[in-house]
């Protein structure tokens, strides 16, 4: 239970009870009585009383409880003489329930107990003496007496008090309350000021202090507004105060955003909470102040950081869309035309972007805007060319600037397929690349979708890279084109008429790696009736493997018409390669000269696949003798040159890895397969070339690119048709084809070349002959029947008479070596009929 | 050096020249091979051997480079003298063409030096 009272009180009430005691003891001396003695008995003891009730009053500060009940205590002693003195009739017994009173209503109530025992026991004696009564009446009267009367006016006082203690008390509590308010507000943050309804200062705060810079002493009992409120704002914290106090009824607490001031004339915001107090009849205001541009500071700090992570947020986006649009960009590059890229562009953009539609517009040279790709598929040339200036796409054209058009007049609409979403909002940004519109970026949404100006940058960044795709591309397939054309232009157009061989080849670009692969086949016609064979590698693709190409083309065909042997040949195209530093290229190459006049080939490899020899009677076999390192890998490498035989009937293939190459699989599955799927295959080299390229290239095409490569040696069998070109050249493999016919038709070596020297000379005429007529060819035809030899020798010019003495030579060495010589020349041409009876190694002429 | 089919070795041998032609001889390289040979003899020498022993082929176009040969060198009042084996094609066709009443045909280019020396 807490103490009602301090020390103070009830160090005063002591007093004021023991100075009454004193004087109504002092008071009975009036009243006349018997003993002189008691008399200044009493005076005393009255002296005593009012000097512990003058110290205790004096030092009722410094009181201890302690002194409270030992000066009651004295108090009871005093008493106790006092009636002693007075003797039986005195009243003083009463003034014990005084003493009694105070010590229940100021101590405890087992301190007050003890008290009230205290006293007791001091009447008990002071009874036993004056009044021989039985012990327990006195008994009853010595506690009894102040009890019931200590008790009873305790009680009585106890509804005065209700009036007067309550007051008190209410005062004290209000007192500690505002002791452990003031400890609150003087910690607290903010400033705590009151005011009276004039506006003087009441309280001010720790927080006031430190925010103002005023104490609290110099504070109160001053205007508020003359300390922190700035002078221009000082009229109106007046007006709101008057208002604030002159409000009718409740008023709820009112919150201001004001300008502050410093003691030191410093400015800030500050934002106040007031309430209005009624004290009695007073009014006060009471407010906390707030420094605000901390929290100011704080909540731009958090904006600022909220800004940031929004534009971090939309830097992401960005970046995720431009690295998604590179991506597509990227992907799309992968395909072999602009057609292609431009198709897989818009479907990669509606996709990055989220846009309902897109279109690609490019500008042509003619100022005409013409449909690139539209996500819709839309055939670019089912759309009319859109005039620069004209329509949404020609008016950024022109202008260069983009356009954001909302709900855009259908008529704007060229593409089919946009015209059937209904449009919300469109968007055309120009495609640049330098200063220079290349073309035009249109996407579309329909709703739900709807474009805002935002989007707009976003469609910029798109198109910039969309247009360095385009124009990488156009620089790709032009590139491209050239590489191509080049390539087309480095194999041959038309493969040799070559006597008595027969050659085909195939070439099939990869179907998954669109490109110029440095794959190259060539057929030399070798003078002297052989044939020289190329089938070479260049690594790499494009426009540098391209022209590696046609370099080692035109320079193997040179070394190989000035009859190199195949070593030397493929010596000097090393040389070639390896001289090329910067390029690092590497070639394999396998060069293979037939000579059907011998039936032998002889060949050297350069690294590359081996041959395969589909033998007349043996199984296929791959001729894999020497190979030596690629061309460009060393500066003098040795190349060894093998010869094989080969056989009338027979006939060689040669690949590049393309045709047997097996995804998963090592090199020597393909081979196998390949050696396997000859077996079967047709004999005739063009039947041969599709049935290969069909049964070893999968369906969904090469993996790389395939050059493939027959050649036959055709058995000559009695009758034979060979068309030769009208050029001296030709001469040399009509005589190989010959030898190899008449030695296959059992001729003696004499005969043999008897019989060649006729028609070399007939053939020397046909050329002659044509003369004028370039390009036509003169045909030989041979027939053996028995042993007679037959030849026929056609030319499609007009005979001339020989002019000198050396033609008229030839004629004449013709008729010498043959048996009959007939020239019969026609409208269309002359024709010289050669025949001799062969004897064979039976006996010469 | 070589002529397309034709290779072509000129050589002297004291006061002769020795021209080796191999390989095959016809329309195609006659006429270059002509202007090659007559160009290599100069004046001051005595005579020239065309050495046909390795000569794989030969047609009417060869003889009449044969023929020129041998007039050019008689106007300069030098000798011609040709080598062929005995019984191949080549022999066959100067045979044929009755080259000897133009110059001497030898079966040994030893022999044929050694007549001009």
């Amino acid at each position: 239970m807490p103490e009602l009272f301090d020390l103070r009180v009830k160090a005063r009430s002591l007093a004021y009870l023991f100075t009454a005691g004193a004087g109504l003891g002092l008071v009975t001396l009036a009243f006349p009585h018997d003993d002189e003695v008691r008399d200044l008995q009493l005076v005393v003891l009255a002296g005593i009383a009012v000097t512990i009730a003058g110290v205790v009053y004096v030092q009722a500060d410094r009181v201890r409880a302690w002194h409270l009940h030992l000066a009651l205590a004295l108090g009871t002693l005093i008493l106790t003489f006092a009636n002693y003195y007075v003797g039986e009739s005195s009243l003083y017994p009463l003034l014990y329930t005084f003493t009694a009173l105070y010590a229940f209503y100021f101590f405890p109530l087992g301190t007050a107990l003890a008290h009230v025992a205290f006293i007791a026991a001091c009447y008990s004696v002071l009874l036993a003496i004056q009044e021989p009564a039985s012990p327990v009446v006195r008994g009853l009267l010595a506690v009894g007496t102040p009890m019931v009367a200590g008790l009873l006016i305790s009680r009585l006082l106890e509804r005065v008090g209700l009036e007067t203690g309550h007051a008190e008390q209410r005062e004290r509590a209000l007192r500690q309350s505002e002791a452990r308010t003031r400890l609150v507000l003087d910690n607290a943050p903010d400033a705590f000021i009151t005011t009276d309804s004039d506006g003087v200062i009441l309280t001010w705060n720790v927080a006031a202090e430190r925010m103002f810079g005023w104490t609290a002493a110099e504070a109160i009992g001053k205007p508020m507004r003359s300390l922190i409120i700035p002078p221009e704002f000082r009229e109106r914290h007046n007006e709101r105060r008057r208002e604030l106090i002159e409000a009718e009824g409740t008023v709820a607490m009112q919150f201001y955003d004001m300008v502050l001031q410093r003691r030191n004339g410093e400015r800030f915001d500050g934002e106040a909470t007031v309430s209005r107090v009624v004290v009695g009849d007073e009014i006060l205001l009471s407010g906390f102040l707030r420094d605000v541009t901390e929290r100011q500071r704080r909540q731009e700090e958090r904006e600022e950081l909220l800004r940031a992570q929004v534009a971090r947020a939309e830097a992401e986006r960005v970046a995720d869309m431009v690295s998604g649009t590179q991506v597509l960009v990227d992907a799309a590059l992968q395909s072999a035309s602009l057609e292609e890229i431009l198709a897989d562009l818009v479907a990669g953009l509606q996709r990055v972007l989220g846009v309902d539609a897109a279109a690609i517009f490019l500008a042509g040279e003619d100022e005409r805007l013409r449909l690139g790709a539209s996500s819709f598929g839309t055939p670019p040339a089912s759309i009319e060319p859109i005039a620069v200036g004209d329509g949404i796409a020609g008016r950024v054209a022109r202008s260069g600037e983009p356009l954001f058009v909302q709900d855009p007049d259908p008529a704007d609409l060229r593409d089919p397929g946009v015209r059937r979403l209904k449009v919300d909002s469109l968007i055309a940004v120009p495609m640049r690349t330098g200063d220079t519109v290349i073309g035009v970026l249109e996407v579309c949404a329909s709703p739900p979708h709807r474009f805002t100006a935002d989007d707009l940058g976003m469609l910029r960044l798109a198109a910039d890279r969309v247009a360095l795709a385009i124009a990488h591309a156009r620089v790709y397939e032009r590139e491209h084109d050239v590489a191509v054309t080049l390539q087309r232009s480095l194999l041959p157009e038309r493969l040799p008429e070559l006597p008595g061989l027969e050659v085909a080849a195939e070439y099939l670009p990869a179907a998954a790696e669109p490109g110029v692969g440095g794959d190259w086949y060539d057929v030399i016609p070798i003078p002297g009736g052989a044939a020289g064979l190329v089938m070479g590698d260049v690594a790499g693709k494009g426009l540098a493997a391209a022209s590696m190409v046609g370099r080692l083309r035109s320079a193997l065909r040179a070394y190989a018409l000035e009859g190199h042997d195949p070593a030397m040949v493929l010596q000097q195209l090393n040389r070639l390669v390896w001289a090329d530093a910067g390029e690092s290229q590497m070639v394999t190459l396998l060069y293979l000269v037939v000579d059907p006049a011998q039936g032998v080939a002889r060949w050297v490899n350069a690294g590359h696949v081996p041959p395969l020899l589909v033998g007349g009677n043996g199984a296929p076999r791959f001729l894999e003798g020497s190979t030596s390192v690629p061309l460009g890998v060393l500066p003098f490498p040795s190349y060894d040159e093998v010869s094989v035989a080969m056989e009338p009937g027979s006939t060689i293939v040669l690949y590049t890895d393309g045709l047997i190459e097996v995804p998963g699989a090592h090199i020597d599955e393909g081979m196998s397969r390949l050696a396997q799927e000859v077996k079967s295959a047709p004999e005739e080299p063009k039947a041969l070339c599709r049935y290969l390229l069909g049964h070893l290239v999968p369906e969904r095409g090469a993996s790389d690119d395939v050059a493939l490569l027959t050649l036959r040696n055709v058995p000559l069998g009695d009758r034979f048709r060979v068309t030769f070109a009208n050029s001296p050249e030709s001469l040399a493999s009509m005589r190989t084809l010959l030898r190899r016919w008449l030695r296959h038709a059992g001729g003696a070596e004499h005969e043999i070349a008897e019989i060649t020297t006729a028609c070399s000379e007939a053939a020397t005429n046909a050329i002659e002959h044509a003369g004028s007529v370039e390009d036509a060819p003169f045909e030989v035809t041979g027939r053996i029947r028995d042993r007679d030899v037959d030849i026929t020798v056609r030319d499609f010019g007009a005979w001339r008479t020989p002019r000198s003495g050396d033609q008229g030579r030839g004629l004449s060495l013709m008729r010498a070596l043959m048996d009959t010589v007939d020239v019969t020349p026609t409208p269309e041409g002359t024709r010289v009929r050669l025949e001799r009876a062969l004897q064979g190694n039976g006996g010469p002429d | 050096m070589r002529e397309g089919l034709v290779g072509i070795d000129i050589d002297a041998k004291g006061d002769v020249v020795v021209a080796r032609v191999t390989g095959e001889l016809d329309i195609a390289g006659a006429s270059r091979t002509g202007d090659r040979i007559a160009g290599s003899v100069p004046t001051s020498a005595a005579g020239l051997v065309v050495d046909f022993s390795d000569l794989e082929f030969i047609d009417s176009s060869g003889i009449a480079m044969l023929f020129g040969l041998a007039r050019r060198l008689d106007s300069r009042r030098q000798r011609l003298r040709v080598v062929a084996t005995p019984g191949g094609p080549v022999s066959r066709v100067l045979d044929i063409v009755e080259f000897e009443r133009a110059a001497p045909v030898h079966s040994q280019p030893e022999t044929a030096i050694a007549d001009l020396e």
